[in-house]
């Protein structure tokens, strides 16, 4: 067993473990970070090649299960009714994220004040607001500032990506209602800026960005930290995070592609391995558990979605995908529609033509085949778009991860197993935000519509299962991430938020972690082992 | 793995009935999609290949949709392995592409922005005022 020391282990090179990295090696502290995946090169992507329908079937997947790659991690999702997406590499799930760049709204952090459900966060969107703007400046954000949906209309570094067809015909719908839109921000330059490539609209962002431009932490991050002499090990799967005999956290041990066990110690270990990776971990190393909150509260978003077919053509393969618009129209609680808290939506291209292959309506296997397939794709190719709604997803103990007893991984360590239900807030939710959406395409001008009450490959946002607060008795770790029961061990991922928005959760992920890792450098001197 | 002759004149003729050709869009059988175009798809996906293979051994003449329903029934995932391959060798096909008009993904410049137009569609959202909750 090798065996390595730093100041500081950090597990996981996505978003806040870059954030993380960076920071640290900035203020002079030695950094090793353990990955499981590897690096993945643009040109390996393949959205600019025929294929790129195919593909994204199994190979760029967000569904571990369904991708099977060796740094993959089984998830038994069998009592769960939303898939838990992800993706190891040195970026994280990010290399296929949509990008979609978006600040929770003040509403977010207040909601047990405002609405009497869920906690309050311990901290407001004005403590958060100056490091949004500073993770925006590094993720290359594109967007036009003065959304009135946000105090400080949400300023972006770069001028926006354009609306196209599909943007105008959605805003025309929205304006025929007097709703809320405005363009989408999203995590994509529409210029060259900072060694990023400027966008080139190929609408492939959820299956990796061909082109360079995405801002996704390998490119945004890891070539500074790199060079400041972060030790970023690929490869590396963390079965443990070791304690002393004081209790503290002292290192991690890891496992290379071959099998072999390593040790990697560190004064500080910090936890960046997203809403399901981290309370595994910590469940595993049997850690930070007292209360018994390591793994639940998990909250996914539930996603619908609701399709609309025009009789124009509006290129809507054609990018940004990317979020076109958004709309916060139905974003705040009014009860008289049945449920609390609200939804944010998406405009989003409706992609090539086998989006348009399959039959939807839960009829025969071969109904979307034969003459039936030709008449689709002609009336539909080109001609559609889709309202995106996420939920917000409100904390329920009973949404959880668990180690499974019979199902390991590619090293022997147990798989997550998830227990997660929808519930009747959130089908209330949907069901509202689903029929105003029609109306929205309707206003359009749409002259079909398709409803998907909820998609099940929809969790990409994976929050809540080591919840921070104040107070040690309800929650795993403080405000900045550190454990209460390991003065030495800190979370900085989507784990610790106490509720869920019901927002892209990227941007407040990395400004959440660019707050915790600045005060963890200013009070280090706190963390010395006689502390 | 390739394909048997047998295996691939069960293949045409499924091609056939499962993809037609209609209101401006070849046929399989024009395109002769059960060859070169299918071993393209099997040559980047070559995990389909197997079930593909299964599903073809079990497959007899088909005449109709029908028939095809009857022996997806028995075997959905296979079935599914079948539709991959032929869904994606129909529409990575250039011919097909240009009959419904779509050039791939392709790059455009981001550059353009909003113009005026899209600023004044904005002008209704910045009258009505803020909407966030304090």
């Amino acid at each position: 067993m090798s065996d390595t020391s730093s100041d500081v282990v950090i597990v996981g090179a996505g978003p806040s473990g870059a954030v993380a990295a960076l920071e640290l090696a900035r203020a002079g502290m030695a950094v090793t970070v353990l990955e499981q995946g590897g690096w993945v090169a643009a040109d390996e992507f393949d959205g600019a090649r025929p294929e790129w329908e195919l593909t994204q079937l199994r190979k760029w997947h967000p569904n571990p299960n369904v991708r099977g790659r060796a740094e993959d991690y089984p998830i038994d999702a069998a009592q769960s009714d939303v898939n838990p997406l992800m993706f190891a590499g040195v970026g994280g799930a990010a290399l296929i994220y949509g990008a979609h760049w978006v600040r929770f709204m003040p509403s977010d952090f207040r909601v047990r004040t405002l609405d009497g459900v869920a906690d309050d966060w311990p901290f407001t969107y004005d403590d958060l607001a100056p490091f949004y703007e500073y993770v925006e400046e590094a993720m290359a954000v594109s967007g036009l500032s003065g959304n009135p949906a946000y105090p400080d209309g949400a300023p972006c570094p770069l001028p926006p990506l354009p609306m196209g067809r599909v943007g105008r015909k959605a805003a025309k719908g929205m304006n025929a209602l007097g709703w809320h839109w405005w363009p989408g921000s999203n995590a994509i330059p529409s210029r060259a800026y900072r060694g990023l490539q400027p966008c080139v609209l190929r609408g492939t962002c959820g299956t990796g960005c061909s082109d360079g431009a995405k801002a996704t932490p390998d490119r945004t991050h890891w070539p500074e930290a790199l060079k400041l002499g972060v030790r970023l090990i690929t490869g590396a799967r963390v079965a443990e995070v070791e304690t002393d005999a004081k209790g503290r956290a002292c290192g991690a041990v890891w496992i290379d592609r071959h099998g072999a066990r390593h040790r990697a110690r560190g004064d500080v270990v910090i936890l960046c391995a997203n809403g399901i990776g981290t309370p595994r971990l910590l469940l595993m190393s049997d850690l930070a558990n007292r209360t018994g909150l390591v793994g639940r509260r998990l909250m996914m978003h539930p996603y619908a979605g609701v399709m609309g077919t025009f009789d124009e053509e509006l290129e809507s393969w054609v990018g940004p995908a990317g979020q076109i618009l958004v709309s916060m129209q139905f974003y705040e609680t009014d009860t008289s529609r049945g449920f609390v808290r609200g939804a944010k939506w998406n405009c989003m291209p409706a992609g090539g033509p086998q989006s348009f292959r399959a039959g939807y309506t839960g009829g025969t296997l071969t109904e979307g085949w034969g003459a039936a397939l030709h008449d689709g794709v002609a009336r539909k190719f080109g001609r559609s778009f889709e309202w995106g709604i996420i939920g917000e997803d409100l904390p329920d103990p009973e949404n959880r991860i668990v180690l499974s007893d019979s199902l390991t991984d590619g090293d022997g360590l147990p798989a997550p197993e998830i227990r997660y239900r929808m519930s009747d807030n959130t089908h209330r939710m949907l069901a509202f935000h689903t029929a105003r959406a029609v109306e929205a395409m309707e206003a359009a001008g749409a002259i079909s519509t398709e409803v998907t009450p909820l998609i099940r490959d929809c969790g990409w946002h994976l929050m809540g299962t080591a919840v921070m607060g104040e107070d040690p008795e309800t929650s795993v770790t403080d405000q900045f991430g550190r454990v209460h029961d390991v003065p030495n061990l800190y979370v900085f991922d989507g784990s610790i938020f106490p509720t869920s928005s019901g927002m892209n959760p990227t941007a407040t992920i990395m400004a959440v972690a660019a707050r915790a890792v600045l005060n963890l450098i200013e009070t280090r001197h706190t963390l010395a082992p006689s502390q | 793995m390739s394909l048997s002759d047998e295996d691939r004149r069960k293949l045409d003729r499924l091609a056939q009935v499962m993809l037609p050709g209609s209101v401006g869009m070849s046929g399989a059988s024009e395109l002769q999609l059960a060859h070169a175009p299918v071993d393209r798809v099997l040559r980047i996906e070559p995990a389909l290949a197997p079930k593909l293979a299964h599903f073809l051994t079990r497959a007899g003449f088909v005449g109709s949709l029908g028939d095809v329903e009857a022996l997806a029934q028995e075997d959905p995932e296979e079935f599914k392995a079948l539709e991959v391959v032929l869904a994606n060798a129909y529409f990575m096909h250039d011919t097909v592409r240009g009959e419904i008009g779509y050039p791939g993904q392709e790059a455009r410049d981001s550059s353009v922005g909003l113009d005026d137009r899209d600023l004044a569609l904005l002008e209704p959202v910045r009258a009505r005022g803020a909407i966030w909750r304090e």
